[in-house]
C-alpha cells in the first residue's frame, strides 16, 4: 500500500479515542480494584491473631509500609514506561521504597545473627509463600497486564517487570497481614524471593504481552477491511 | 507548521476529527521519512517506506496516549526512536540467519538455472539425481521447477524463508549439474 493510500484509510478508519489518564490516575484506579481484593484475601485467609500487636514492632511496619510502597511506585513507573516521551525518572521511583524494604530485612537477619548466632538464621521450607503471594496478587496482576496492554509498548520486558514488582510487592503485603513469618531471614529468602521469582516471570512475558507487531497488526486488518 | 498546530490537529484528531487527523499525517509523513533516511542510510528507499509507514501504524495504533498538555513532537519522536530500534533489532535477527542471494539465479529464463534436458539423455536419471538430493534441496526443485510455484507460495508451503528457498535450489541445481555432467 502507498504510503498516501495509508494515510488516508487511518483518518477514514479513525474515530474518537479515550485518552490514556496519566499515571498517577491510573495508578489509583488500579488500586482502587486491588486493595479491596486484597483485603477480601485477608479476611478469607483470617487476620493473623497478633496483627494488632504487631503494629507496635518496628521493623514489620517499616517492612509492611516499604513492601505498599514499592508496589505502589513500580505501579506508577509501569503505567510511565507505556506513555511515548514520558519522563525516565519515572523508572527509578521503585528503588527507595525496595532499598528500605531490602535494607530492613537485611538488618533484621544482621540483627538476628548478633543475637542467637547462626541459629538466628536458620532457613527452613516455607513453599505456603509462593502461591499465597499469586492467590494474594492474582487479581492486581489480571488488572495490571490489562491495563498496561492499553498503552505503548516502549519497553515491554521492563514494564512488565516493573508491574509485576507492584502486584507481587502487594502480595507481599497482604501476607504478612495473615502469615505470622517474621524471622528475617525467612521473610527475605522465600518472601522477597518470591517477589524476585514473580518479577522475573513477569519481565520474561513481556515480549508476548506487550507486542508493536501485534497492535501494527491489528490496525492493518482493519484499514484493508471494507 | 509550529509545535501548537501540530498538537491541536491531534487534540482534534484524538476526538474523532478526521480531517484534522489526515492533515497531521500528512505534515509529519516527510519529516518521518527524513530521519528515517538519516538514521538509516544503508536502507532501500522501499524499505525506508516501510518504516516510515509502520512508524505511522504504531502512532495510529497509541494514539490514545497523547497527553494534550504534554508536546506533541517528543511523544512523536519516542514512537519513531523506538519503531526505528524495534527494526534494527529484527533486521539483525534476520540477517544473522539469511543469506543474501538476490542475484541467485532461480528462474527458466536465466540460463545459467537451467539445466540442458538434452544433455540427460535419461530422464529417469534426471528422477532418480533428484530423488537422491537432501530433503530441502529436492522440495525446493519440486516447488519451483516442476509444480513452478512461486518464491512467495513456496516459502509459505514449506514454512521456510525466501532466502532459505533460493540458497536451497541453488545447491540442488549444482548437484543436479555435477551428475548431468558426470
Amino acid at each position: 500500500m502507498e504510503t498516501d493510500r495509508l494515510i488516508q484509510r487511518l483518518a477514514e478508519t479513525s474515530g474518537p479515542v479515550s485518552r490514556l489518564a496519566p499515571p498517577s490516575i491510573r495508578t489509583a484506579i488500579w488500586l482502587a480494584l486491588a486493595i479491596p481484593y486484597v483485603a477480601l484475601v485477608v479476611f478469607v485467609m483470617t487476620p493473623r491473631s497478633d496483627l494488632v500487636a504487631k503494629l507496635t514492632d518496628a521493623a514489620y511496619v517499616v517492612e509492611q509500609f516499604a513492601a505498599l510502597a514499592t508496589g505502589i511506585t513500580a505501579a506508577l513507573a509501569a503505567f510511565a514506561s507505556i506513555m511515548p516521551g514520558f519522563d525516565r525518572r519515572f523508572l527509578l521511583l521503585p528503588v527507595p521504597p525496595f532499598a528500605v524494604w531490602f535494607g530492613s530485612l537485611s538488618l533484621g537477619c544482621v540483627q538476628s545473627w548478633f543475637q542467637f548466632g547462626p541459629d538466628g538464621l536458620s532457613l527452613h521450607p516455607d513453599w505456603f509463600c509462593f502461591p499465597a503471594i499469586i492467590l494474594v496478587g492474582m487479581v492486581p496482576a489480571i488488572t495490571m497486564a490489562l491495563m498496561l496492554r492499553r498503552g505503548a509498548p516502549l519497553t515491554p520486558r521492563l514494564t512488565t517487570a516493573l508491574g509485576g514488582l507492584a502486584t507481587a510487592g502487594l502480595g507481599n503485603f497482604g501476607l504478612r497481614l495473615f502469615h505470622p513469618q517474621d524471622a528475617s531471614i525467612m521473610v527475605l529468602v522465600w518472601q522477597m524471593g518470591t517477589v524476585f521469582v514473580l518479577t522475573a516471570l513477569a519481565g520474561w512475558a513481556g515480549r508476548w504481552l506487550l507486542d508493536w507487531r501485534a497492535l501494527t497488526g491489528t490496525v492493518r486488518r482493519s484499514i484493508t477491511v471494507r | 507548521m509550529d509545535n501548537r498546530a501540530l498538537e491541536m490537529l491531534m487534540q482534534a484528531a484524538q476526538s474523532g476529527d478526521t480531517r484534522a487527523y489526515a492533515q497531521l499525517l500528512n505534515e509529519i509523513t516527510p519529516r518521518l521519512r527524513q530521519i528515517i533516511q538519516n538514521q538509516r542510510r544503508f536502507l532501500q528507499p522501499a524499505d525506508i517506506e516501510d518504516l516510515v509507514q509502520e512508524v505511522l501504524l504504531s502512532l495510529h495504533a497509541v494514539r490514545a496516549t497523547y497527553d494534550p498538555q504534554r508536546p506533541f513532537k517528543p511523544w512523536l519522536f519516542a514512537i519513531a526512536r523506538n519503531r526505528l530500534a524495534d527494526g534494527a533489532r529484527h533486521y539483525a535477527r534476520h540477517a544473522a540467519h539469511e543469506l543474501q542471494v538476490e542475484d541467485l539465479t532461480v528462474t527458466f529464463s536465466d540460463q545459467v538455472a537451467n539445466i540442458d534436458a538434452e544433455a540427460y539423455g535419461d530422464p529417469e536419471a534426471l528422477k532418480r539425481a533428484i530423488q537422491e538430493l537432501p530433503r530441502g534441496q529436492r522440495e525446493a526443485i519440486e516447488m519451483l521447477k516442476l509444480r513452478e510455484l512461486s518464491l512467495k507460495e513456496a516459502a509459505a508451503a514449506s514454512g521456510t524463508s525466501v532466502g532459505a528457498l533460493k540458497v536451497s535450489v541453488h545447491r540442488a541445481m549444482a548437484r543436479l549439474r555435477k551428475v548431468v555432467n558426470g
